[in-house]
């Protein structure tokens, strides 16, 4: 059974007459990359910055490899990294070699002590070739891998990210994902990651938080979640765009979304499929293909948030 | 060990930034060497055949010494107000040895640059007015160190004042030219105004230049304990506004 290495009780922040956080609590088990979903505003970051002591909470507890945050904050932050606004994170008038110094000697580590550590996250992070580069120069994605390249420069066993693909293109969030799974992977390392990038918080998260208006709505892994909310959603591509008779008469059958000549319907039993076929027929459309299609995490997502508004 | 490391991660960043931005740095000691010519000269000629050579002396040293006054008291405030709008604060405050240890280093890491702009504003200044002043610069930086430290000290209130305000700019405006008027108080041997951060101590400077005075060794002490009052209360005032800040979630926000 592995460690909990981050423990949050009965978290409750509070702004003025806002409540940012109520009640949350949850754990981070060693080596598990845990993604924080939902909305703006719902908690996220509050709660992310409150596991590093970067915001005074009003009541609960937060643990971290088994320390108090509000008693032994500087001791938990010798093994904790974060990035926290993207490549806002970093100095952009230096290299990101001089980042990579500067920031492990402002955690008390010399300059010889971390030339093999910079070498080998400029290596695995593609970045060796503009070590000695002004970061100002780079693109956001090259941006945001120095931000993770210096939030990991003093090997830290537990990164927090808050929304590391934010603003970044499919391949550079592709190479950071890969990366990260990597890290966790092979050094067991333990990541608490917030993200509206649904795609990449099913692809590297085994568990996920949902969390909506400061409370925790639902707290499961990808696959429990995705079976529970598995629902028959079927594409119908059509020869031309669907006529008014066929939507008719397949309406009483679900939800239906048309995009052209495709149409997107989550039927509300399967066994209604048979009525369905029964309406394309009857009515002369013309199917070019038909097949079952998977909830992915973003429908789930929005069904979750729908459901506990409702 | 943690500690040195921490002092050349500063001093390295400073290097770093002064490479990338020495044309800022050159044209900063162009205006204030400009300003100090005005003044000298305005005094000069409004001022007559009244002026005396001591009060030219005095105002060379008093505006050398103003100027590391001003650079040291808008120090922290400057650095946390710059760091927020970066959005690199909050990286500063993952640090386990502290963001208040990362602040006083930089600070320390800029007086000794200071002495470098002091330097060099000291021995232009001279030559462009001919007034050669004999000064044992040992004695100069440790004097100024001494009792900029106290400023360091006010400079950690404003960076608190920093945290949760954002913009103090026109505080260390008013605080900076206040201490011109300041500077001119009688504090030694001990009036009240010597309990001021920095003013025994730069008059101690002014008077050993200008007139060759010397003090005894109880009121370098004073000014020692002057600056590490200042020092401790600035660090306490900044630790609670950091709380503060950290209550009302205001640490990166600007």
């Amino acid at each position: 059974m592995p460690q909990n290495c981050i423990q949050v009780r009965n978290l409750i922040k509070t702004y003025a007459d806002l409540t940012a956080v109520n009640r949350i609590s949850f754990d981070v088990r060693s080596g598990e990359i845990l993604g924080i979903l939902g909305p703006n505003g719902s908690g996220k970051t509050t709660t992310l910055k409150s596991i590093l002591g970067l915001i005074e909470f009003d009541e609960g507890s937060i643990e971290v490899n088994g320390l108090p945050i509000k008693k032994q904050r500087s001791e938990i932050l010798k093994n904790v990294g974060a990035v926290l606004e993207g490549a806002r994170n970093i100095y952009w008038h230096l290299t990101p070699m001089e980042n990579l110094t500067y920031f492990a000697g402002i955690r008390g580590i010399p300059k010889k002590n971390i030339s093999e550590r910079a070498k080998y996250l400029l290596e695995s992070l593609e970045l060796s070739d503009v070590a000695n580069k002004e970061i100002r120069q780079f693109s956001s994605g090259m941006k945001q891998k120095c931000a993770l390249a210096c939030a990991f420069i003093h090997n830290p066993s537990i990164l927090l990210l808050d929304e590391p693909t934010l603003g970044l293109d499919v391949e550079i969030t592709r190479t950071i994902m890969d990366w990260l799974v990597n890290v966790v992977e092979k050094e067991g390392k333990t990541i608490l990651i917030t993200s509206h990038n649904m795609d990449f918080v099913e692809t590297i998260c085994e568990r996920i938080l949902i969390i909506r208006k400061g409370e925790i709505i639902s707290h499961e892994t990808v696959k429990s979640l995705k079976e529970k909310f598995a629902r028959k959603h079927f594409i119908l591509d059509l020869k031309t765009e669907p006529h008014q008779a066929f939507l008719e008469a397949i309406s009483s059958l679900g939800t239906v979304s048309a995009h052209g000549s495709s149409l997107r319907i989550e039927l509300e039993t399967v066994n209604y499929l048979i009525p369905l076929m029964k309406a394309v027929g009857e009515t002369q459309t013309d199917m070019l293909d038909f097949r079952s299609v998977e909830n992915d995490l973003e429908d789930i997502f929005l069904e979750v948030i729908k459901e506990k508004t409702e | 060990m943690k500690t040195l490391s921490l002092f050349s991660a500063e001093g390295r960043m400073m290097y770093w930034s002064l490479r990338r931005y020495m044309f800022n740095t050159v044209a900063m000691v162009a205006v204030l060497f400009l300003i100090f010519m005005g003044m000298f000269w305005g005094v000069k000629t409004i001022g007559g055949s009244g002026v005396t050579g001591e009060s030219l002396d005095s105002m060379l040293v008093g505006y050398i010494l103003w100027v590391s006054a001003m650079l040291a008291l808008g120090n922290t405030g400057g650095e946390i107000l710059t760091e927020s709008q970066r959005g690199t604060l909050e990286q500063l405050y993952l640090s386990p040895l502290g963001a208040h240890r990362i602040f006083f280093f930089r600070a320390l890491v800029n007086i000794l640059f200071n002495f470098i702009i002091m330097t060099i504003m000291l021995y232009l200044s001279m030559a462009a007015t001919g007034r050669w002043l004999s000064v044992n610069l040992l004695y100069l930086y440790g004097m100024v160190f001494l009792s900029t430290l106290s400023l360091v000290g006010i400079s950690f209130m404003m960076g608190g004042l920093g945290l949760i305000h954002k913009k103090i700019s026109s505080i260390n405006g008013i605080l900076s030219f206040g201490l011109i008027g300041l500077m001119l108080l009688p504090t030694y041997p001990l009036t009240p105004y010597a309990f001021l951060p920095f003013i025994a101590g730069a008059a101690a400077v002014r008077n050993s230049i200008v007139q060759g005075a010397s003090f005894p060794i109880w009121w370098y002490l004073f000014i020692a304990g002057n600056s590490i009052f200042y020092v401790a209360l600035g660090l306490a005032v900044f630790k609670r506004m950091e709380t503060k800040a950290k209550r009302l979630n205001k640490m990166n926000q600007y």
